[in-house]
């Protein structure tokens, strides 16, 4: 039983992580700069087949195309940026997220041309190994995503924290105009900023990619967890968002244990609409001004 | 430290938030470099719009700024800074989740390739605000009203600017800490920085002023040196209300 239960929180911590990095860009970018990316999964989507790709084209380690997908999907986020979200971003916020949704749907579609709705893994040497450690076994895949979902959320939260630019985001996020006012072209700073937010999706789906199956329509799965997590853990702040992403790991990996796989779904979205009732501002208490 | 500061004029702006519904119609001023020039009037007379035209967060329909002799009229905001034009907003505009040396350290935005000069410009700050240093690590929006408005100044002395822009620096302040940001506003001049004060209270303005302008309806009004507004103010205001 101890080792069920090892094994449980063991599991738990590691996809949580991996759940983590998936919502902290959607978290930030909806918390600092009020644009609901609704199209944040589909780049989750394709950090998935950009990890696939360069697998299978080149024989690249996931673990490798985790480090690749950051640089690539921030510049993907800054296009989308000057294309898309300048043009929507002072219209009324039903827009943006006619804008996003458009872009979902067109990501989602050219994902399924390229790469039709087959689900695909990527399997490589420790996909399929294991660690023993007091009992409890640990599957290598899980930790090896969990401690690079890790890494990028703990990269992330000193960007923000000891940076000159991170803070100027963060004040950004509190007080527009004042920022403004103080020299901080705020237009640029939020395309570095989307671009991150784009960044960590992209990388999220590496990490995905590692641990579960994926196809092009995957991704309307991941946009539910990845809104979970922000739900869960309010807007704009890393660290909440870590610990709603552990909450969430935990409880699906504990409701997968006990009961059939399909239940976990209902356990995870009756959580979601208790806490919609009883605490809109997620577990934390945190709002935008803890930015 | 003396700042050499240029001279600011504003010609015939007109202004609005919606298109063919102009707040400012046709607003003329000079701020003298060096000296407090104070801006009165009524509410919805356009000061705060004017404000928000000089600093470029609306750009005018019409109408020329000129700074030193040069248009500065189509410069976004966050390009103000660069030829020493600082913003001192109306109400509560410290960064509320940074703390009080993130917050004084950002107003150096624009000096953050000089990471020397910027350390010192904020430590310049924390020793001429030192009840500001006790506090540096606390989050600004757990400071009382005076003390963010400590910090509100700080920021916006790092990068030394030659003009400040001051629109209601009083407002939510206890009558003690209000008198003691007049009292700042005097030193900035003495430091040779011209000052441009919107401002409600009319007394106070009035008496740290070199020149007043009093807008009614987004037009000039009446304009004159301190003395001449020194006399009735009663009957000024009263006008204003129309009663």
């Amino acid at each position: 039983m101890l080792t069920q239960i090892g094994s449980i929180l063991a599991d738990g911590i590691m996809i949580g992580l991996i759940y983590a990095i998936a919502g902290v860009g959607l978290s930030l970018v909806l918390g600092i700069m009020g644009v609901v990316n609704v199209a944040h999964s589909a780049f989750i989507m394709l950090g998935s087949f950009f990890a696939f790709e360069l697998f299978r084209r080149f024989g690249l380690d996931p673990i490798i195309s985790f480090f690749l997908a950051f640089p690539v999907f921030l510049g993907a986020g800054v296009v989308v940026y000057r294309l898309l979200i300048t043009r929507v971003e002072t219209a009324a916020q039903t827009q943006g997220l006619v804008a996003m949704f458009g872009l979902m749907v067109l990501l989602e579609s050219l994902g399924t041309i390229a790469w039709t709705t087959d689900t695909r893994v990527i399997t490589v040497g420790y996909t399929n190994t294991s660690m023993v450690v007091g009992g409890v076994v640990l599957a290598n895949v899980k930790l090896i995503a969990g401690a690079l979902a890790l890494l990028l959320i703990g990269a992330f939260w000193a960007f923000l924290r000891f940076t000159l630019m991170g803070r100027a985001i963060r004040a950004m996020g509190q007080n527009r105009s004042a920022a403004m006012s103080v020299g901080v072209n705020v237009r640029q700073l939020s395309a570095v900023m989307f671009g991150l937010g784009i960044a960590c999706a992209g990388s999220a789906g590496v990490a995905l990619g590692m641990v579960f199956p994926f196809s092009p329509n995957t991704q309307i799965l991941w946009l539910a967890w990845a809104f979970l997590v922000v739900i869960l853990g309010g807007l704009g702040n890393v660290a909440n968002t870590l610990a709603a992403g552990l909450v969430v790991g935990l409880i699906q990996t504990a409701a997968a244990a006990f009961m059939p796989f399909d239940y976990v779904y209902l356990v995870l979205y009756v959580l979601l609409a208790v806490i919609l009732v009883v605490r809109r501002e997620g577990l934390s208490g945190a709002t935008r001004r803890a930015i | 430290m003396k700042v050499s500061a240029p001279l600011l004029e504003v010609s015939n702006i007109v202004a609005g938030y919606i298109p063919g519904h102009p707040i400012l119609r046709g607003v003329n001023l000079r701020a003298e470099p060096g000296k407090i020039t104070v801006i009165l009037g009524p509410n919805g007379a356009g000061k705060s719009t004017l404000l928000k035209v000089i600093s470029g967060f609306l750009p005018p329909e019409e109408g020329v700024v000129k700074l030193g002799g040069a248009d500065i009229a189509a410069l976004p905001p966050h390009r103000l800074i660069e030829h020493g034009v600082a913003l001192l907003p109306q109400g509560r505009s410290a960064f509320p989740a940074l703390s009080v040396v993130e917050n004084i350290e950002l107003g150096g935005w624009t000096l953050r390739a000089d990471r020397k000069r910027l350390r010192e410009a904020v430590e310049a700050m924390l020793s001429r605000y030192p009840h500001l240093r006790p506090l540096q690590d606390r989050a600004a929006g757990s400071l009382s009203g005076g003390q963010q408005r400590a910090v509100e100044i700080a920021r916006l002395l790092v990068p030394n600017p030659s003009v400040l822009l001051i629109d209601e620096p009083s407002v939510g302040l206890s009558p003690i800490v209000a008198r003691q940001v007049y009292q700042e506003l005097v030193a900035f001049k003495e430091e040779g920085r011209t000052i441009l004060l919107v401002d409600q209270d009319v007394r106070a303005a009035i008496k740290v002023a070199d020149f007043v302008y009093v807008l009614n309806s987004g037009r000039n009004d009446v304009q004159g040196d301190r003395s001449a507004f020194e006399g009735d103010l009663g009957a000024m205001v009263r006008g204003w209300l129309g009663v």
